[in-house]
C-alpha cells in the first residue's frame, strides 16, 4: 500500500464531485480563470507603472516581489498548521487508517500531500497571475521558468513541514479541537493586523505628486530589507536573479531553498513517526464544557424574544445561541470588524476634503456611491453569517422539518437575524462616513429607507441562495462562504446594488445641490423627482426581497434533513 | 391512528415505496421490518413529512401529511436512524428548544424537559454541550425530543441501535406503556428479538412493497406455521417474495 494509495479516496471523491456537478465546476474554473486574468492584468498595469518612475522601479517591483512572498509565506504558516490539525488528527477517516495496517511514514506522506494540496491552493491561485505578469513584464523567459520551477514546491513545503509539526506540538499540548479553533480566530486577527498595516502604510503615498519623496517614504516605512533567513527571501533571490533584475547566486538560494524543504518535510516524518499514536490518542479527547456557565446566553435570549410571534422566537435564540458558541463564527467577526475599519479609514485618508474642483467631485461621487459601498459591506457580511445559515442548520435539520413549523416561520427567524443587525451596521456605516464627507444631514436621513430596503434584499437574497446551495455537512461557515453559490450570491448582490444605487443616483445628486429638491425654493416637480428616484430604488430592493423570499422557501422545503 | 393511501416514492427509475396501504389502530406497537434498503427509512421519512412522496399520502391521527403537514406532525413524535442534534446546545436547551417548535413555552416547557432528562437518565449530563454526548446519550436525548409534547404517534427508526442493554430494556417497558396509555407506535428495527417481544402487529417490507401484515399468529398462519419463531417467518416470506 503506496502513499498515493491512501489519498485516493479523497480523489475520487473530488472526481465523482467535479462529474456530478459539472456547472458548479465550470462556474469555479470560470471565476478562478476571471480572477487570474484580472490580477495579471493589475499587475502588469501595476509594473509598467512603476517602470516609469525611472531607476528606482526595478527596486520597487523587487521590494513588491519580496512583501507579497512574505505575507503568503506566512499565510500559508497558519493555513497549514490549521489544515494539518483538520487532516493529521481530526479526520472521521483517520479511524479506519489507524485501525489498518499502514505504516505511520506512509501516512505522514498521504497526509502531508493532502495539506499541501488543502492549504496551498489558495496561494497558488494568487502566485500564478503575480509571477506570470513578472514573467511577461521582465522578459523572464526560460530561466525565470526554471526559477519558478525551482522555488516554487520547496517554498510551498517548508510551511506546510513547519504546520504538520507546529500542529502535532499543538494537539499533544491542549485538545485538537479548541486548538484549531484558537488557530482560526488567531489567524483572522493577523490576517487583520496584516491589511490594516499595509492600508496605515497608506500605498497611496507611492502616487505622491512629489514623486521620488513619495516612493523614498513608502520603501522606508516598509521596512529593513527581508531577513535573509526567509525562506521567502530565498525563493525571491531566486526569481529576482532570473529575472534579471539583479546580479544574484539563483542556485544557491535554489538549494538553500529545497534543501531546507527536504529537511523539514523529514523531520517532520520523523516526528509524526514517534509521536503520533500518543498525539492521535490526545486529539480524541473532546472539550467537556459545561454548558452551565453558557446558560445565561440562552435564557436571555429566551426572554428577549419572548414577545416575538409564533416559533421564530425559539429559532432565533437557538441560530443566535448555537452562533455565540462557534469560534468559527468569531473568527468570521474579526474579518468583518477589519472590513468596516478599512472602510471607514478610506474615508479619512483619502483626498476627499480640499476646497479644489477635483476633490469636490470626488467628494460628490463619494456620496452616491456610498450608498452603494455601505450596502456592499453589509453583502460582504451576510456572504459570511447570512449565507449560511441554512448550511449552518446541518444535519440537524430534520428536528425543525418534522415539527409543526411553518417553513415561513424559520425564514423569519433567519431573515431578522440577519436583516437587524446588518441595517444597524449600514446605517452606521453610511452615516458616519457621510458625516466624514461633510454631506447634508437630510440626505442621509433621505437614503435611509432606501438602504434599509436594500439590506433587506441583500439578507434575502443571502438566504434564498444560502437555502439552493445549502450543504448540511459543511458546519464551516468560513468556507461556506467561499463556496460558488456565496460567489453568486455576491455577484448577483453586486448587481442589485449597482441597479438600486443608478435609480436612486439622480436623487441623491438633486439632495446634494442646495436649491434643488430639499430647499423651500424647490418646486414640486423637483421633489417629485427625488421621491420618484428614492421610491424607485425601495420598490426595485422590496421586489427582489419578495421575490428572493419565494425562491428560497422553495429551495428550503427542499431541503431534506 | 396512522393511515396511508398508495404511499409511493420514486428516486428517479428507483421505487423506494411502492403504493403502500397501511392502517394502523391507536394504542397499537407496529414494528416494520425488512432488509437493508428495502425502503423502511424512506417509507418512515414519508410519513414525518422529511419527505414529499411521489403520489399517495398518509394520515396521521387524521390530518394528511401532504395537505395540513403542521397539524399531522403536531401530533407526532419523531426519532431519526442517526440522532443528529445541535451540538452547541446542552440537553437541556435542546429539549427546551424542541419544546418551543411544539408550542410549549415558559415553566409547562422547563419542567416537561427536566421531567424527561432525569427519567432518560440524563439529569445529571443536562448542562453539558450535546457534542460531548455518547451516541447512546443522543439517542436517548432524541427520544426526549420526541416525547416532550405527549404526542399520540411516535415513530421511530431503529430507536435500539446503540443503546446499552439496559437503556433498551427501558425503551422496550416505556413503548409498551406508552401503547396502553394509547400512544400510537410504528418502529422500524433490525432486530427481529425485539419486534417479536414488543409489536403487536408487524409489517414487512421488500422493495419497497409491503408483503405482509399482521400479528405474528397471523404471519404464522400466512407463512411458516404455528410456533414458528419470528425470524423463520421473516426468512420464509423474503425468500417466498425472491421466486
Amino acid at each position: 500500500m503506496t502513499a498515493g494509495w491512501l489519498v485516493r479516496p479523497r480523489w475520487l471523491s473530488l472526481r465523482r464531485g467535479l462529474r456530478n456537478r459539472p456547472a458548479q465546476g465550470a462556474v469555479v474554473a470560470v471565476l478562478v480563470g476571471a480572477f487570474w486574468l484580472g490580477l495579471f492584468l493589475a499587475v502588469l498595469r501595476l509594473l509598467d507603472w512603476v517602470d516609469g518612475l525611472g531607476g528606482l522601479g526595478a527596486v520597487l517591483a523587487e521590494r513588491m516581489l519580496a512583501l507579497v512572498l512574505v505575507a503568503l509565506l506566512l499565510m500559508l504558516l497558519v493555513s497549514a498548521t490549521i489544515t494539518a490539525l483538520g487532516v493529521f488528527y481530526l479526520a472521521e477517516d483517520l479511524t479506519i487508517l489507524r485501525a489498518a495496517p499502514v505504516p505511520l511514514r506512509r501516512l505522514h506522506r498521504a497526509r502531508f500531500l493532502e495539506t499541501l494540496m488543502a492549504s496551498s491552493w489558495m496561494v497558488l491561485v494568487v502566485q500564478a497571475p503575480l509571477l506570470a505578469a513578472y514573467g511577461v513584464h521582465f522578459g523572464g523567459g526560460l530561466a525565470f521558468g526554471l526559477g519558478v520551477l525551482a522555488s516554487i514546491v520547496p517554498f510551498l513545503v517548508v510551511p506546510v513541514a513547519l504546520g504538520v509539526l507546529l500542529a502535532t506540538g499543538l494537539v499533544l499540548l491542549v485538545p485538537a479541537r479548541g486548538a484549531r479553533d484558537g488557530l482560526a480566530i488567531a489567524s483572522a486577527i493577523g490576517l487583520a493586523l496584516l491589511v490594516v498595516t499595509v492600508r496605515l502604510l497608506a500605498p497611496e503615498r507611492v502616487a505622491h505628486p512629489s514623486g521620488l519623496v513619495g516612493i523614498a517614504a513608502y520603501l522606508a516605512d516598509t521596512g529593513a530589507p527581508a531577513s535573509p533567513w526567509l525562506p521567502s527571501t530565498w525563493a525571491s533571490e531566486v526569481l529576482v536573479a532570473a529575472l534579471g533584475l539583479r546580479a544574484g547566486d539563483a542556485g544557491f538560494h535554489a538549494a538553500v531553498l529545497a534543501s531546507t524543504a527536504l529537511v523539514l518535510f523529514l523531520v517532520s516524518a520523523t516526528v509524526v513517526e514517534a509521536v503520533y499514536p500518543l498525539a492521535w490518542t490526545r486529539a480524541q479527547i473532546g472539550r467537556s464544557r459545561g454548558g452551565d456557565r453558557d446558560r445565561w446566553a440562552w435564557r436571555a435570549l429566551r426572554s428577549l424574544t419572548a414577545l416575538l410571534p409564533g416559533q421564530r422566537a425559539v429559532v432565533l435564540s437557538k441560530d443566535l445561541v448555537v452562533f455565540l458558541r462557534d469560534p468559527a463564527q468569531w473568527s468570521q467577526l474579526v474579518l468583518v470588524g477589519l472590513l468596516v475599519a478599512v472602510y471607514v479609514y478610506n474615508f479619512v485618508a483619502l483626498p476627499l476634503h480640499g476646497a479644489d474642483p477635483v476633490a469636490r467631485t470626488v467628494r460628490k461621487l463619494a456620496t452616491v456611491l456610498n450608498l452603494g459601498l455601505a450596502t456592499f459591506v453589509a453583502t460582504a457580511v451576510a456572504v459570511r453569517f447570512v449565507y449560511p445559515l441554512p448550511s449552518l442548520e446541518g444535519r440537524a435539520w430534520w428536528i425543525v422539518r418534522t415539527a409543526p413549523v411553518a417553513l415561513a416561520e424559520v425564514w423569519a427567524a433567519k431573515f431578522w437575524t440577519g436583516f437587524l443587525p446588518l441595517s444597524v451596521l449600514t446605517l452606521g456605516l453610511a452615516g458616519t462616513t457621510n458625516e466624514l464627507l461633510g454631506t447634508p444631514r437630510l440626505l442621509s436621513v433621505a437614503v435611509s429607507p432606501v438602504l434599509v430596503a436594500l439590506v433587506a434584499a441583500v439578507v434575502s437574497l443571502g438566504l434564498a441562495f444560502g437555502a439552493h446551495y445549502a450543504d448540511l455537512d459543511g458546519r464551516d461557515a468560513g468556507r461556506l462562504a467561499t463556496g460558488p453559490g456565496a460567489i453568486l450570491y455576491m455577484l448577483t448582490a453586486v448587481v442589485l446594488i449597482a441597479v438600486v444605487v443608478t435609480v436612486t443616483a439622480g436623487s441623491v445628486d438633486a439632495l446634494l445641490a442646495p436649491g434643488r429638491g430639499d430647499e423651500p425654493g424647490a418646486t414640486l416637480v423637483a421633489r417629485g423627482l427625488v421621491a420618484a428616484g428614492l421610491g424607485g430604488g425601495i420598490v426595485v430592493a422590496g421586489g427582489v426581497t419578495v421575490v428572493a423570499r419565494r425562491f428560497g422557501l422553495r429551495a428550503l422545503a427542499r431541503l431534506a434533513g | 391512528m396512522i393511515r396511508c393511501e398508495r404511499l409511493t416514492m420514486r428516486f428517479g427509475d428507483v421505487v423506494a415505496v411502492d403504493r403502500l396501504d397501511l392502517e394502523i389502530a391507536e394504542g397499537t406497537i407496529f414494528g416494520f421490518l425488512g432488509r437493508n434498503g428495502a425502503g423502511k427509512t424512506t417509507t418512515i421519512r414519508l410519513l414525518v413529512g422529511l419527505l414529499v412522496p411521489t403520489s399517495g399520502t398518509a394520515l396521521l391521527a387524521g390530518h394528511d401529511i401532504r395537505r395540513t403537514p403542521e397539524a399531522a406532525k403536531a401530533v407526532t413524535g419523531y426519532v431519526p436512524d442517526r440522532p443528529y442534534l445541535y451540538d452547541r446546545l446542552t440537553g437541556y436547551e435542546h429539549l427546551e428548544f424542541v419544546a418551543g417548535l411544539y408550542g410549549l413555552q415558559g415553566r409547562e416547557a422547563r419542567s416537561r424537559a427536566r421531567q424527561l432528562l432525569d427519567e432518560l437518565g440524563l439529569g445529571a449530563q443536562a448542562g453539558d454541550l450535546v457534542e460531548t454526548y455518547s451516541h447512546g446519550m443522543k439517542q436517548r436525548l432524541a427520544l426526549a425530543g420526541a416525547l416532550i409534547h405527549r404526542p399520540p404517534i411516535l415513530v421511530l427508526d431503529e430507536p435500539m441501535v446503540g443503546l446499552d442493554p439496559e437503556s433498551a430494556r427501558d425503551l422496550r417497558r416505556r413503548l409498551r406503556a406508552l401503547a396502553a396509555a394509547g400512544t400510537t407506535v410504528f418502529l422500524s428495527t433490525h432486530s427481529l428479538a425485539v419486534a417479536e417481544e414488543i409489536a403487536d402487529r408487524i409489517g414487512i417490507v421488500d422493495r419497497g412493497r409491503l408483503v405482509a401484515a399482521g400479528t405474528l399468529r397471523e404471519l404464522q398462519a400466512y407463512e411458516g406455521g404455528p410456533g414458528a419463531s419470528l425470524e423463520d417467518v421473516f426468512l420464509a416470506i423474503l425468500a417466498r417474495e425472491a421466486v
